[in-house]
């Protein structure tokens, strides 16, 4: 408010001093000094004495003068800018109106006392309610519960599945026969006909499980809610817990555990770095070749590993240690096509008791980003054009550009509370060469700053930006990719700990789950050429 | 225990967070932009070494996650707007009298208050009238680096609301203060714009304190205020700033009112006597926790992060949805003592002055690491009186400080105690400002560009204020020693200096300005090829002496010290450390001496010793391109163990500022392409004299058996060198004897000492022995000869039937 009107300006300082043989002759000084002057009067005056060769018993004169000149022209300096906008308002040359609700607006929207008291909000309250229970002797019937619940769906799911499975095959005899007597019994608009009823047929299916499966996810979520703040009311009363009789708890069978299924081989790699030139930072990274969306299915079945990383998951999702991955994807919210529909498949396998279904967040982040990005592309089209640049408009179409990033919240989903979709499209991202200054970088470093002022602390990485291999990535490519990618990120972690929030703890950099052994050796030996490994001290008895 | 109550409250904490820059974050140097916090702590600490008796002291200004700032700051009593009683005008002309003087000392401190409203004005019982974070428009600079305004808007100058407001905008709100204190609260329950409003139309009032007074129907107590206080309410109340009073003009009209003297009150004794940032100190150590009591008084509020999550994130940096501004919380959070007082109790009383010339009590956590005791509230209770003490009597005491330095240093007094370890004392102040610092010269870029990778990770070195500072000291040293030129490393050097005293450049100056003489001497010279090569030989050397397994596989490699060991020297460990860690690093060099650094260099090589030994050359190499972690504490320790069991004449170099050694007697020096061949340092006929007195050294005589048989030092063993196989390393080759005698000399940690004729033998063989393995060989310097002519005392002729057989009789 106060800090544009601020100009410095320049005033002179003189000084004059009597010559040695006459005392009316005087020697004349003059200064140009600049007001405000920060810095100390009295060193100037010290490079005064140096520089014009004053004789020094003038250097106590010269002080007082010149700190009484700084002060003087600086009260007149702040005095004359005063006047003048007093003279202005007097006169009413300003907008009183516009300056006092500027000042009434910063007020309300800033300070506590002026603000709109807002209680706290629905969500808020869910939060706190779900984060305490989940520490408490709940936790175990919570993730029963929420196993049961995702079960239910899953069984909807399967019969859906089935249902239309069922549906389209009889479709398809009753077709097939329509197709053999064509000509014979049937023309051709019967077979039109059929088809379209065929296709009336199916949509009216999908929306009859569409619309139950709603149902039922709707009836869970306001049930889940309703139980969990009906047990903190009774887990705040006698801290102790019964399984109440309505809770779908009743059909829950504890006793059938069936055999874990083997766990999957990974190629995986793990180390434990130092950053930092001479304060050395501790981070873990973790080369792991899979698929970023394994991170996210979860098979809801008994069994102890997936158990204990949704149990993972829950216990953190309202801490300030969350974990997050990055989806390369090519297509916009609105319209999601693989990965963003395979993972809107993942969550939608389970009712998200948290947050809005992945859908309906997809749809609000492709409304609410159109206003912005379609100005920012606007203004990037103006100013291509102003440099002489050729009519790219259909470059624009999209509202959204490659290294735009938008991000979905998910309860649900085995390791990973936030995901990242970092929107790229172009061709030399998938397979050509890229620099440290194309966009899907310059996304991800958005995406590790948004990680670092939003408490994610364990964040995966697609390593070599693409989600899949084909002919044209040899592994000469791969590895000049991810040494790229690599030495981004780490140049960004080293980045993020000037900005003061919570640091990047964990780093997994996945590879695509086809990547061939002795490639995914090649690509792990990558990783302690560009980080430090850290070199723990070793503790030796003392010798005896 | 005592109710908690308003006196018990000794300080408080409030918090906001300060503003976030939008979008990409890059400066016009191309790099990335300083965070806002970072720029208000650093501006702020100016603000901890403001003394004023109307002024609350700063504390403590923390930076919290997420651009969260925490001022800590001395409370007393309680504030204008939580007492009810009415004040007499005598009352408020002493009120008024003490919130001028600390207004007009914070004036002439270039400190505009701007914030200053009944809360932030503090009474206690007997009268004392403190103002209360008076820092928050100086530390934000001008409110520039946080999103709220600054300032309640009833107290707001008519030019501060129109965007303008320099000091004397503090002079008008002093008079609202006078006013609401004489006649009663103003526009209680406007919000915000009508109250604006309000003010803006006072610019056409001939006098607005009376129009104030009328628009609140207060006029007839307007009245009734007497014409002294009225006038100076009126003249602070004026529309132009510049016929408004000064606070100087205010102060010397309210004195003259005031005839009512404040109690003094007893300076209490104890605990409660001491200053309160040694108290808030302690308190820390004591398990004191800031942001806690913030949590319980919901000023930090912790709504789970993923509720705040952005939904997109354009290439740009803009971020959409997500979270938003926390709300600025002028409220305040209050600490009583009382942990500390708990803590401390069992103290008596007269611990608290220590007496100068008493028998000290030891301290069983002495014994305990550094960082642990660092810690220890008890501790650091005694060492912290007891240095204060010790500094009080500088420069008198200075031999008593290196005495308790040698213990440890307190982190709270380490910049005092460094100071006096380096003996700077005088008009440091003066100095400092004679010279000039602002005029441009030639070196300047290469400091800019040196500066942002100096130390970043502190936040007071990586903000504007550090970055300014920095650059001054450096061409500050610069000037003043123009026999010396910019080397790299020069700034990283300067740092840990800065860095204990950030609000202090004069002292920071004087202290490197001490510093580079002792430790580094020649070292900056444009052409400091030769020193560096000679501190390069020594340490060499200091590692064959105490390391030779280390130093003969790093040789046979051909691993050098020019390859890693040049930014240790350069810049005594600073460019390679933390700043943590430079800081213990340095307390120990300060109080051993220049010849330390050379030890401590072989600490280094000591810790990462199996590494090295089981690595090749390009594995050292990228093994040192960044050091791994060292333990500096034990570092440390066995280096000063090292420092203290060497001969200090092997440690000799010609290139420090120590005066020339004349005696023969001492004299190790040799050329320098000599030294640089030899692995083995040279001791002085001296050193070795008193080794020999003290029985801690084991000669080794390799001249010939007929010559030693002539005449011999007493209790050397003869190994003829004719008769030794250079190429096979086993002592067992010198004979039963020599190896004997050697493995003893290993066991009681004995300095082996090589005697010859001439310097070529004794070279060859003191190369050969650190080959075998033996530790601490030294030549004699000037061999036997020399030894005859200065101490003939020494010389015997062997019986011929003990010959060499001595060490073994004697045990």
């Amino acid at each position: 408010m106060t800090a544009e009107s601020v100009q410095n300006t320049t005033k002179t300082f003189k000084f004059s001093f009597p010559t040695c043989t006459n005392e009316d002759v005087l020697f004349k000084l003059e200064v140009p000094v600049e007001i405000p002057h920060n810095g100390s009067t009295r060193e100037l005056v010290q490079r005064v004495i140096n520089m014009f060769h004053i004789p020094v018993y003038l250097e106590d004169e010269l002080n007082e003068k010149l700190a009484e000149f700084v002060t003087e022209e600086t009260k007149n300096f702040h005095n004359d800018r005063d006047e003048k906008l007093l003279n202005q308002l007097k006169n009413s040359e300003l907008n009183v109106e516009g300056i006092v609700k500027n000042w009434e607006k910063m007020f309300k929207d800033n300070v506590m006392e002026f603000a709109e008291q807002k209680g706290t909000s629905d969500e808020e309250v869910f939060a706190a309610a779900y984060h305490k229970l989940v520490h408490s002797p709940a936790l175990d019937t919570i993730l029963q519960v929420e196993n049961s619940y995702a079960k239910t769906v899953m069984n909807t799911l399967n019969n859906r599945d089935e249902d239309i499975k069922m549906l389209t095959q009889r479709q398809t005899e009753e077709m097939e026969e329509k197709v053999r007597l064509l000509n014979t019994f049937t023309t051709e608009e019967e077979i039109n006909e059929l088809a379209a009823q065929h296709f009336e047929q199916q949509s009216l299916a999908a929306g009859r499980w569409g619309s139950q499966l709603d149902a039922l996810c709707q009836a869970q979520r306001a049930h889940h809610r309703a139980w969990l703040m009906r047990t903190l009311d009774q887990y705040q009363a006698c801290a102790e817990l019964d399984t109440p009789s309505n809770s779908p708890l009743a059909t829950f069978s504890p006793e059938h555990v069936p055999a874990p299924l083997a766990p999957r081989q990974r190629l995986e790699e793990s180390f434990t770095i130092h950053l930092g030139s001479q304060l050395k930072q501790t981070h873990n990274v973790r080369i792991v070749a899979m698929d970023m969306l394994d991170l996210c299915t979860v098979e809801h079945v008994d069994n102890p590993t997936e158990a204990s990383r949704r149990l993972q998951t829950s216990l953190s999702l309202y801490s300030s240690e969350l974990s997050a991955c990055v989806l390369v994807c090519e297509s916009a919210p609105s319209r999601p096509a693989p990965p963003t529909a395979a993972l809107a498949a993942a969550a939608a396998a389970s009712t998200e008791h948290h947050f809005a279904h992945v859908d309906a967040q997809l749809r609000e982040i492709a409304e609410r980003v159109k206003e912005p990005a379609e100005a920012r592309n606007a203004q990037r089209l103006k100013d291509q054009l102003a440099q002489g640049g050729k009519d790219t408009k259909n470059r624009w179409k999209h509202s959204l550009q490659p290294g735009d990033v938008f991000v979905t919240r998910h309860s649900n989903l085995a390791d990973v509370h936030v995901v990242f979709h970092l929107f790229a499209d172009t061709a030399p991202l998938r397979t050509g060469d890229i620099t440290s200054r194309h966009p899907a970088i310059l996304g991800l470093r958005n995406i590790l700053k948004a990680a670092c002022c939003n408490d994610i602390t364990s964040i995966s990485i697609p390593l070599l930006l693409r989600n899949d291999l084909c002919e044209e990535t040899t592994a000469a490519w791969c590895l000049r990719r991810a040494e790229l990618v690599l030495k981004c990120v780490k140049g960004f972690v080293l980045e993020a700990a000037g900005w003061g929030g919570a640091e990047p703890r964990t780093l997994h950099f996945c590879v695509p789950p086809a990547v061939a052994p002795d490639l995914f050796q090649a690509l792990a030996n990558l990783l302690p050429t560009i980080f430090r490994i850290s070199n723990p001290v070793k503790v030796k008895p003392p010798p005896s | 225990m005592r109710d908690e109550n308003e006196d018990d409250y000794k300080f408080a904490a409030c918090t906001f967070f300060a503003k976030n820059h939008p979008g990409e974050t890059c400066g016009s140097n191309g790099l990335p932009l300083t965070p806002s916090s970072v720029t208000i702590l650093g501006r702020a600490q100016r603000l901890l070494h403001l003394e004023h008796l109307n002024l609350c002291t700063y504390l403590d200004v923390i930076r919290g996650k997420h651009e969260r700032i925490i001022v800590v700051a001395e409370v007393i009593g309680k504030s204008l707007n939580e007492v009810k009683s009415k004040f007499s005008h005598e009352e408020i002309a002493n009120i008024g009298l003490q919130i001028a003087n600390a207004l007009k000392f914070l004036h002439e401190q270039d400190i505009t208050h701007r914030t200053l409203s009944a809360d932030n004005i503090l009474l206690d019982s007997n009268g004392r009238v403190k103002l209360f974070n008076y820092g928050m428009y100086y530390m934000t600079k001008s409110g520039k680096e946080v999103s709220f305004p600054l300032g309640l808007p009833r107290y707001l100058s008519p030019e501060t609301i129109l965007g303008g407001g320099g000091p004397s905008a503090d002079v008008w709100t002093f008079g609202i203060i006078l006013l609401e204190l004489c006649v009663g609260k103003l526009w209680q329950n406007l919000k915000p714009g009508p109250i604006l409003r309000r003010i803006l139309t006072l610019v056409h009032a001939g006098n607005p304190a009376e129009r104030i007074a009328r628009e609140h129907d207060y006029h007839e107590t307007y009245k009734q205020v007497p014409d002294s206080l009225k006038n100076i309410i009126e003249k602070c109340l004026k529309i132009y700033p510049g016929e408004r009073a000064t606070f100087a003009e205010l102060v010397t009209e309210l004195s003259q009112m005031d005839n009512k003297k404040l109690v003094e009150l007893k300076k209490p004794r104890g605990l409660m006597g001491c200053k309160l940032q040694l108290l808030y100190h302690l308190w820390q150590l004591a398990g004191g926790d800031i942001q806690a009591e913030l949590k319980k008084n919901c000023l930090i509020k912790s709504s789970p992060p993923i509720l705040s999550m952005p939904i997109a994130i354009l290439l740009d940096g803009c971020t959409i949805g997500g979270k938003t501004g926390a709300l600025f919380d002028r409220r305040i959070a209050k600490y009583s003592l009382n942990l500390l007082k708990l803590r401390l109790i069992h103290i008596s009383p007269h611990d608290f002055y220590p007496l100068m010339h008493e028998r000290k009590k030891e301290y069983d956590a002495v014994t305990l690491p550094k960082i642990i005791r660092e810690r220890d509230t008890e501790y650091q209770f005694y060492r912290l009186l007891w240095f204060q003490r010790l500094l009080h009597g500088y420069p008198y005491t200075a031999q008593y400080i290196r005495a308790e330095a040698e213990i440890d240093i307190p982190p709270l007094v380490r910049g005092d105690v460094w100071a006096a370890l380096l003996g700077v004392v005088g008009d440091i102040e003066e100095q400092y400002e004679r010279i000039d610092k602002e005029t441009p010269t030639p070196t300047d870029r290469q400091i800019d560009v040196d500066i942002p990778r100096c130390h970043q990770y502190c936040w007071l070195l990586c903000g504007e204020a550090g970055h300014r500072t920095l650059k001054r000291l450096l061409k500050a040293w610069l000037l003043t020693n123009p026999q010396y030129v910019y080397w790299q490393g020069l700034d990283s050097l300067t740092a840990p200096f800065l860095y204990l005293n950030f609000c202090n450049e004069a002292r920071a100056f004087a202290c490197l300005q001490a510093f580079v003489p002792k430790f580094l001497h020649k070292f900056f010279l444009k052409d400091n090829s030769a020193v560096i090569k000679e501190y390069l030989a020594k340490f060499w050397q200091m590692t064959a002496f105490h390391e030779p397994v280390l130093a003969t596989h790093l040789h046979e490699i051909n691993f050098v010290p020019e390859l890693f060991a040049i930014p240790w020297f350069l810049t005594m460990f600073s460019h390679v450390f933390p700043l943590h860690k430079i800081v213990h690093l340095w307390d120990a060099l300060l109080v051993e001496g220049p010849s330390l650094p050379l030890f401590m260099g072989v600490g280094i090589l000591r810790q990462l010793r199996d590494t090295l030994l089981s690595s090749g050359f390009n594995e050292c190499i990228l093994l040192f391109s960044d050091l791994p972690e060292i333990d500096i504490g034990e570092c440390v320790k066995e280096s000063i163990e090292m420092c203290r069991s060497s001969p200090r004449s092997i440690s000799y170099r010609r290139f420090t500022n120590e005066p020339e050694i004349k005696d023969p007697m001492d004299k190790v020096e040799i050329p320098m392409d000599v030294l640089f061949t030899e692995i083995c340092p040279r001791i002085s006929l001296s050193d070795f004299f008193s080794l020999v007195c003290q029985e801690k050294c084991c000669v080794i005589d390799i001249r010939s058996n007929l010559l030693y048989e002539k005449s011999c030092i007493e209790g050397s063993i003869n190994v003829p060198y004719s008769g030794v196989h250079l190429g096979q390393h086993e002592l067992r080759a010198l004979g039963l004897q020599p190896q004997r005698a050697l493995t003893e000399a290993a066991k009681l940690k004995k300095t082996v000492v090589v005697a010859s004729a001439e310097d070529e033998t004794a070279q060859l063989f003191s190369d050969y022995l650190v080959k075998c393995g033996v530790c601490r060989v030294c030549i004699l310097h000037g061999g036997v000869r020399a030894l005859h002519t200065h101490v003939p005392s020494l010389f015997t002729t062997p019986p011929p039937a003990a010959r060499g057989s001595r060490a073994t009789e004697r045990t």
